[in-house]
């Protein structure tokens, strides 16, 4: 037998040393050190005020070192989420994957007219069903923004019943502010039964967003301090744009991002040690022509990956981004960008890969872009797979049994391997001239509309468990009655 | 009911089955006719068929021509001479002089075979005057020629001018496939027909038979 052998099954990969990640953790800890960061919360710095940390300025506040070290020694480095029968599916933590989509996107293409318009919330159900049925996403958000409410307040509740009663996958989830969030709390926990139930197995984590450079609003902490609370998984993550809410230097985007998210980390760890919390980002670059903020750009996916590797170092899961293009179109443009971006995120080894399905730079939520990108993750996924060495896939003896001259298409050993060896492509054309003549020269396009067509015809989600439609409605109800009561008075 | 089973075992590539079923069959009192059309024939359609579809994998295809190989084993004793020979064509199929290829010609080969033709394979590397042999020998209907290299197609030619030499042109039909090769090809070089995938060459080559049928007539 063979000894000392280093054994790698799957590609490696990584953009920064351990060296390299401990400079990154260094700078974020000066800048929360020596910068510090405002907080618009009256809860959180009344929190800061009783800690070590200094609050000046009414809304500044400077977190010594030794707070942030702490914070990171509770924070979990495994977080589980949950599909809606239970089943304990996406397991994050370092190096295990899970792709999704993104949410908050203002418009889509209608798929009758071509027009732009407005998301509704059968929008948001239908993408749900897609994302439902398609192998390689694994949670869902949104996708898109839900306009078709009476109240602008409450568009969250609505928002996350249609996304609730069209997939069984675990969430990510928005909220407008605290109370909103309440409320998605509440009306998940008609499915999972209770408070003590949710926190063993959650259902879905909270997407929150501070403001780059350094900032962090007051529905964002509430929100922030109410997932603390209750022990839900918070997903703090910034969307700096290197150049414009940054420094262009990669270095320092990186460093900011990551203050930003660890300030979140310290504070919601005052509230309640030992919550679970995963860092993340859109980091990226601003388009110094366009000013556009870049969801496809190379740069993207390299600073996401050199942020995983930093969330690696300090064993925090990490929400990552992928699957995203600036392009308007689903066309050449998207699928290369998105191409990109996946390969990248998935070798990185990050722990929830959102944005899956955004068109237009994050202004358009595309249920195409969502099914061809299905397909790329498939794809990067049989790479990750990697390569197993051994007796039986070197093959030695079949080769000798097939001889110079013969072939291996009739040998057992093709049978019993191929299916797990090969990818089996669902839109790609591998068929020659001549058929893809005859079939009409269709493009990947033309199998993604195809594919999609006949999600949207035939899907059917698992229903709600009985009687939890009616009762998250009144829930829904209620806001809505609030909130016409506030603009009464 | 135990023909269907046969036809099943075939589309599963289950030889097991399909050799315990044809036992069945015959002890039943099923002739050796009605296994053949009934199961073997029957169950090979379906698999034709799925394969034209791109519903089968091609080594799925080859294991139900593996039942369909072992179940004719047991019922060609039984099949009467005159019977045995099949009445729906017969074709002689090749890779020509040079080329060492042979995966696309088996296929071609299996699925005439299921489709119910004779398949006389000479094998790989076979210069012209071993494909006249065979057409004197076997008196075809057809003669189908593969070729994978650029270097090797122009060799078609050659077997066609054979043919033309020893006077056997107008008693047969040919066809060619092979990666270098499409219409345009044949076209040129004065092939009857052209087919880029298996399934098309089982079509083909029932067009070409009938053709050639019509003609003797």
């Amino acid at each position: 037998m063979q000894v000392n052998q280093a054994h790698y099954s799957t590609p490696q990969f990584s953009v920064l040393s351990d060296d390299q990640c401990e400079m990154i953790f260094r700078g974020a800890l000066e800048v929360m050190e020596r910068v510090g960061g405002r907080f618009f919360n009256e809860e959180a710095l009344e929190l800061f005020r009783n800690s070590d940390a200094l609050v000046t300025d009414d809304t500044l506040v400077k977190i010594p070192a030794s707070m942030t070290l702490r914070a990171l020694k509770d924070s979990p480095s495994k977080i589980t989420l949950c599909s809606r029968d239970g089943k304990r599916d996406v397991h994050l933590g370092r190096n295990e994957v899970y792709f999704g989509t993104g949410s908050d996107c203002p418009f889509i293409y209608d798929r009758e007219t071509g027009e732009r318009r407005r998301y509704t919330c059968n929008d948001v159900y239908d993408a749900a069903r897609v994302a439902d049925y398609l192998p390689n996403i694994d949670f869902f958000m949104s996708l898109g923004l839900a306009s078709d409410v009476q109240h602008d307040e409450t568009y969250d509740r609505h928002q996350y019943f249609s996304m609730v009663s069209g997939t069984s996958k675990p969430l990510v989830v928005t909220a407008v502010d605290g109370e909103g969030l309440r409320d998605l709390y509440e009306m998940e926990q008609l499915i999972v039964g209770g408070e003590d139930e949710f926190r063993l197995n959650p259902r879905f984590a909270v997407y929150i967003e501070p403001s780059s450079p350094l900032a962090h609003g007051e529905e964002v902490l509430e929100k922030l301090l109410y997932c603390a609370e209750k022990q839900i998984p918070a997903i703090y993550t910034p969307c700096p744009s290197a150049g414009a809410t940054a420094p262009a230097t990669l270095p320092g985007l990186l460093v900011q991002s990551l203050a930003e998210s660890l300030q979140g980390l310290v504070l919601a760890h005052l509230k309640k040690p030992g919550m679970p919390f995963i860092m993340g980002g859109v980091i990226t670059i601003m388009d110094m022509k366009t000013s556009n903020y870049c969801y496809g750009a190379p740069e993207l996916s390299l600073s996401c990956a050199a942020l995983t590797d930093v969330s690696k170092y300090l064993n925090i899961p990490m929400f990552s981004t992928a699957g995203c293009t600036d392009s308007r179109a689903v066309d050449e443009q998207a699928a290369l960008e998105a191409q990109i971006s996946i390969e990248t995120a998935f070798l990185s080894g990050a722990s929830l890969v959102h944005d899956v399905g955004y068109l237009d730079s994050g202004l358009n939520g595309s249920l195409e872009m969502l099914v061809l990108c299905d397909e790329i993750i498939g794809m990067v996924k049989h790479l990750g797979k990697g390569i197993t060495v051994n007796e039986d896939s070197l093959a030695a003896d079949v080769t000798d049994q097939v001889k110079p001259g013969g072939n291996f298409l009739t040998h057992s050993h093709t049978h019993k391997h191929y299916k797990q060896e090969f990818y089996f492509p669902k839109l790609l054309d591998r068929h020659n001239v001549e058929t893809w003549r005859a079939q009409g020269r269709s493009t990947i396009l033309d199998h993604v509309n195809k594919s999609l067509n006949n999600i949207l015809e035939t899907h059917q989600p698992e229903p709600l468990p009985e009687g939890v439609e009616e009762k998250m409605k009144q829930i829904i109800k209620k806001a809505d009655e609030k909130a016409a009561e506030g603009k009464k008075g | 009911m135990t023909l269907q089973k046969i036809a099943d075992a075939m589309v599963e590539g289950d030889v097991e089955t399909g050799k315990e079923m044809a036992q069945k069959a015959l002890d039943e009192g099923h002739s050796p006719n009605q296994v053949l059309d009934d199961g073997v024939l029957a169950g090979m359609e379906v698999v034709g068929e799925r394969f034209k579809n791109y519903e089968m994998y091609i080594p799925e295809v080859l294991s139900s021509a593996k039942v369909m190989h072992e179940v004719m084993e047991i019922l060609r004793p039984k099949l009467v001479s005159g019977e045995q020979a099949s009445n729906k064509g017969t074709v002689v199929l090749g890779t020509v002089e040079g080329d060492m290829h042979d995966i696309g010609k088996n296929l071609v080969g299996l699925m005439l075979e299921g489709a119910g033709f004779k398949v006389i394979d000479i094998g790989i590397d076979q210069p012209a005057k071993n494909f006249i042999e065979a057409v004197k020998k076997e008196n075809p209907e057809v003669v189908g020629m593969s070729a994978l290299l650029t270097t090797t197609a122009p060799k078609i030619k050659e077997v066609l001018d054979a043919l033309e030499a020893e006077g056997l042109r107008d008693k047969v039909k040919t066809m060619a496939g092979g990666a270098v090769i499409d219409q345009a090809f044949v076209d040129e070089n004065g092939v009857d027909a052209y087919g880029p995938s298996a399934t098309a060459a089982m079509e083909i080559t029932q067009q070409l038979v009938d053709e050639v049928r019509k003609n003797a007539s």
